[in-house]
Parts: C-alpha cells; sequence; structure tokens
C-alpha cells in the first residue's frame, strides 16, 4: 500500500500529526480484533471508506491502490466464509478490508519523508538500548518504496525478454536474472549513498 | 580546487583497473576521455572517495580520501553513469533532502535550499514526482540538483549525456556550461568538450594523453583505430 504515493490536500487526515494518525490506526486495528459483531464492523468498514475518499483521492485511484490487497482479504475471507461460518467469513472481511482502507487513507495523506521522520523518532529509545540504528531503518523504508515499482518493472522487461526469444515464462526461471541484476544494482545504490554523506557507522 | 593523484593504483582481484597515476587538475572544466573499461570510472570515484587507491593516495584541496574521507567527499559531488542509480528515496524533493539531512541541518533550512535548487534547475514543477517515473533528462537535472544541493566545489559526472535524446543533450551542455562549479566530465560525446580547459585521455588504465581538447580528441580518435 505503502507504494501509493500520497496526495496534496487539505483533509483532516492531512492537517493530522503523523504520530497522531498511527496511534489512531493501531487502535483501530486493536478495536477491529477485539469484536467479530458485524453491527460494529459494517458501520467501521463504511467510515473508513468515508475516510479514504474524504482524502481528495478520487474512487477510482482509491480502488486502483488497495485492489490487490484487498483480493487477499478476500481470499482469506472466503476460506472463512467455506470453512467456519457465513457470519465468521463476513467479519473477516470487514475487519480487514477496513484496516487495509484506512491504511491507505494514512498513506495517501502522509509524505514518505514525514513518515520516514516518524520511524525515526519512534525508533530512538531503541537506538538508546543499542538496538538499531534508527536513520537505517527509516532509510531501508524509503528504500524499498522507492525500488518496489522498479524491481517490478524490471520483472516485467526479463518476462517480455523471454517471450520475444519464444522462451517459456515461469516465474521462477525469472527469478534468477531478476536478483543477479538487482544484486549488481544495489552495489552501485550502496556507492551512492555513500556519495551523499549518509553515516553507516 | 586542487586534486592531486600521486601514484594513485587500483587492483581488482589481482587485475590492474588503474596503473600508478600522477597528476593535478585545478582547471575549472576538465574532460575525460577512452574506451570502455579504460579506468575513467574508476579514476573518478577515486576523487569522491568511494574507490580507495590500492596503492599511492588521491587528496582533495588537500584533505587525504582515506585518512579525511567524509571532509575530502564534502568538496566534490559525484553524478553516477546511470542518474537513476542515485536517487535514493522516492519522492524527487524528498531525495534531494536527503544530502542536506545527512548534513543534519535544521528543516527550515533544508526546505529552503530544497526549493532553491529546484527552481535554480528550472524543475520545481518536478518535486513532488516519484522519481522512477521521471524520463532520462529530468532524471539527470534531478541527480545533479540533489548533488549540487550540498554546496560541492567540483561536480564530477559520469558520462552525463549517455542516454539523452538531442534536445536533452543540449539541456544538459547548456546547464553544465553554466555552472558556476568546477567540473570535471566523463564523456563518449566529445562535442560536449569543446571549449573545456583541459582534456584527460585514459587507454588500458594509464593516462594517454593530457592536452588541449583538440589535441587530446586526435589521440584518443588514434588510439581507437589501431
Ligand atoms: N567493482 C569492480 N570489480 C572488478 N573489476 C572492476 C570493478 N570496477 C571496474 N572494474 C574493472 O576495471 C576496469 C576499468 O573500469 P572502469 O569502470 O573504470 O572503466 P570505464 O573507463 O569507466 O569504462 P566505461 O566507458 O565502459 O564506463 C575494467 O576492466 C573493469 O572491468
Ligand atoms: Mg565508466
Amino acid at each position: 500500500m505503502l507504494n501509493g504515493l500520497d496526495i496534496e490536500g487539505d483533509s483532516l487526515l492531512h492537517r493530522l500529526p503523523v504520530r497522531l494518525k498511527l496511534a489512531l490506526l493501531f487502535a483501530a486495528a486493536i478495536l477491529l480484533f477485539l469484536t467479530s459483531d458485524l453491527r460494529f464492523l459494517l458501520p467501521a468498514l463504511s467510515l473508513a471508506l468515508v475516510l479514504l475518499l474524504s482524502t481528495g483521492l478520487g474512487p477510482r485511484e482509491a480502488f486502483r491502490r488497495v485492489r490487490f490487497v484487498l483480493f487477499t482479504v478476500l481470499l482469506v475471507a472466503l476460506a472463512n466464509f467455506l470453512f467456519v461460518s457465513a457470519a465468521e467469513g463476513a467479519a473477516v472481511f470487514c475487519r480487514l478490508a477496513a484496516l487495509v482502507l484506512l491504511a491507505a487513507a494514512v498513506t495517501a495523506t502522509t509524505g514518505i519523508s514525514a513518515f520516514m521522520d516518524e520511524i525515526t523518532r519512534l525508533l530512538l529509545p531503541f537506538e538508546r538500548l543499542g538496538l538499531v540504528r534508527a536513520a537505517d531503518v527509516s532509510l531501508a523504508v524509503g528504500l524499498v518504496i522507492r525500488f518496489v515499482p522498479e524491481i517490478l518493472a524490471r520483472y516485467g522487461e526479463i518476462a517480455a525478454a523471454h517471450k520475444a526469444r519464444g522462451l517459456p515464462v515461469r516465474p521462477l526461471t525469472l527469478l534468477i536474472p531478476l536478483i543477479i541484476l538487482t544484486l549488481k544494482d544495489a552495489d552501485t545504490i550502496a556507492m551512492a549513498i555513500d556519495a551523499r554523506g549518509f553515516r553507516r557507522h | 580546487m586542487d586534486i592531486v593523484f600521486s601514484a594513485a593504483t587500483m587492483h581488482y582481484a589481482g587485475r590492474v583497473a588503474l596503473h600508478p597515476l600522477s597528476l593535478s587538475l585545478c582547471e575549472r572544466r576538465i574532460g575525460v576521455v577512452g574506451l570502455n573499461g579504460s579506468g575513467k570510472t574508476t579514476m573518478a570515484r577515486m576523487i569522491n572517495g568511494l574507490v580507495k587507491p590500492t596503492d599511492g593516495r588521491v587528496t582533495v584541496d588537500g584533505l587525504d580520501t582515506i585518512t579525511d574521507e567524509d571532509a575530502a567527499r564534502g568538496k566534490t559531488g559525484l553524478i553516477f553513469q546511470n542518474p537513476q542509480h542515485q536517487m535514493i528515496l522516492p519522492v524527487l524533493a524528498d531525495d534531494i533532502a536527503f544530502g542536506l539531512k545527512n548534513r543534519g541541518l535544521d528543516k527550515v533550512e533544508i526546505e529552503s535550499r530544497t526549493q532553491a535548487i529546484l527552481e535554480r534547475f528550472g524543475i520545481a514543477h518536478l518535486a513532488r514526482r516519484r522519481v522512477h517515473e521521471l524520463s532520462g533528462g529530468e532524471s539527470q537535472l534531478g541527480a545533479i540538483a540533489s548533488v549540487l544541493v550540498t554546496g560541492p566545489e567540483l561536480l564530477i559526472l559520469d558520462e552525463p549525456t549517455n542516454q539523452l535524446d538531442l534536445k536533452n543533450r543540449a539541456m544538459i551542455e547548456r546547464t553544465l556550461a553554466a555552472l558556476p562549479e568546477q567540473v570535471l566530465v566523463i564523456t563518449h560525446d566529445l562535442p560536449l568538450l569543446d571549449g573545456f580547459d583541459r582534456v584527460l585521455v585514459f587507454h588500458e588504465g594509464r593516462l594517454a594523453a593530457d592536452e588541449r581538447p583538440q589535441t587530446a580528441i586526435s589521440a584518443y580518435k588514434r588510439i581507437a583505430s589501431c
């Protein structure tokens, strides 16, 4: 979900501090998991949808961003529907879908650098204990968001190259050239991070 | 600013990428040419301290790139062969701010410097764009902005017009010509070196010629034709 770009705007969610948004998202997750009562979950899902649309993201773009995760949610819900009960399936769907929509709403209204700053701040206590370097973790998050689309695009290119040469396109055979090319770039990117003065020690 | 190579050498697993190189660079516009694999990128990365000489030393404004790594690196900025490889954060403005953040500047200062550099290069409208969606010319400008924003005295560019169309090539040429900073350009695009003060020709890891552009380019053409 994070690979969606934040959109400019002045909605309520845009104005809330990042930390508060993350805390609210966390609280919402706990509440959603405390109950299986549809009288609570259905309104929660509707509210999440309203919040997502209030960010100024059009319905089409909103759907494009969440459809992949929603599809997974649907599969999980379907499994519950078949193997547990219809009510449980519906509850699982509402609960997870509401969470996905809320997370998408937070993502759409939070700039990545604000998000990285917040991660750094949240991790500072752990840094004092000597467990992590906060700046490293936040850079790692930034790098994932930066390069995931690139890696997906490269996967597409390798698949096209296989097709062009009449080779079967099997995910596993594509993985090897993908990994090799990605590692080669990773070296250069690590160098670029040094070149820009990031402290690694 | 003076860049001094003192018998600087580079070996990779027994193979020599750069034979002992001794030279001093202080001109405002320096070009570097040579065949593929002749050691140009290796030499350029040595100035930035990303590649450490296996023997000998390199100093930037008197600072050794090994013992004074951070201070020496702060004086130079490097644009990589593929500008996309040096954009580290997903949104252009954030990526430009990255180098400033690493220097511990405060938020207000970071924002005003980022905005100023975006305007200087006429790319303020790209500030919030995802870097992987930028075109070749836009990436190249973005990369230059992200490096110059921290105020290096020397800008090193590794084949800046490599993947550009004619229009963007001309745009980069104009941009470089207008830079007040000292510039060192590695290129296969020979017309880019018109009006340069000095051109180095590398061949098989050695400095084969070190002349004014016209003479150096003729030497390079001789090397290329044998
Ligand atoms: N990380 C590395 N590991 C091993 N060998 C390397 C490495 N980097 C460069 N080399 C070798 O060092 C030599 C010089 O490479 P360099 O990249 O400096 O050439 P170049 O002049 O920049 O070439 P090009 O015009 O193709 O960019 C080449 O033979 C290359 O294979
Ligand atoms: Mg090179």
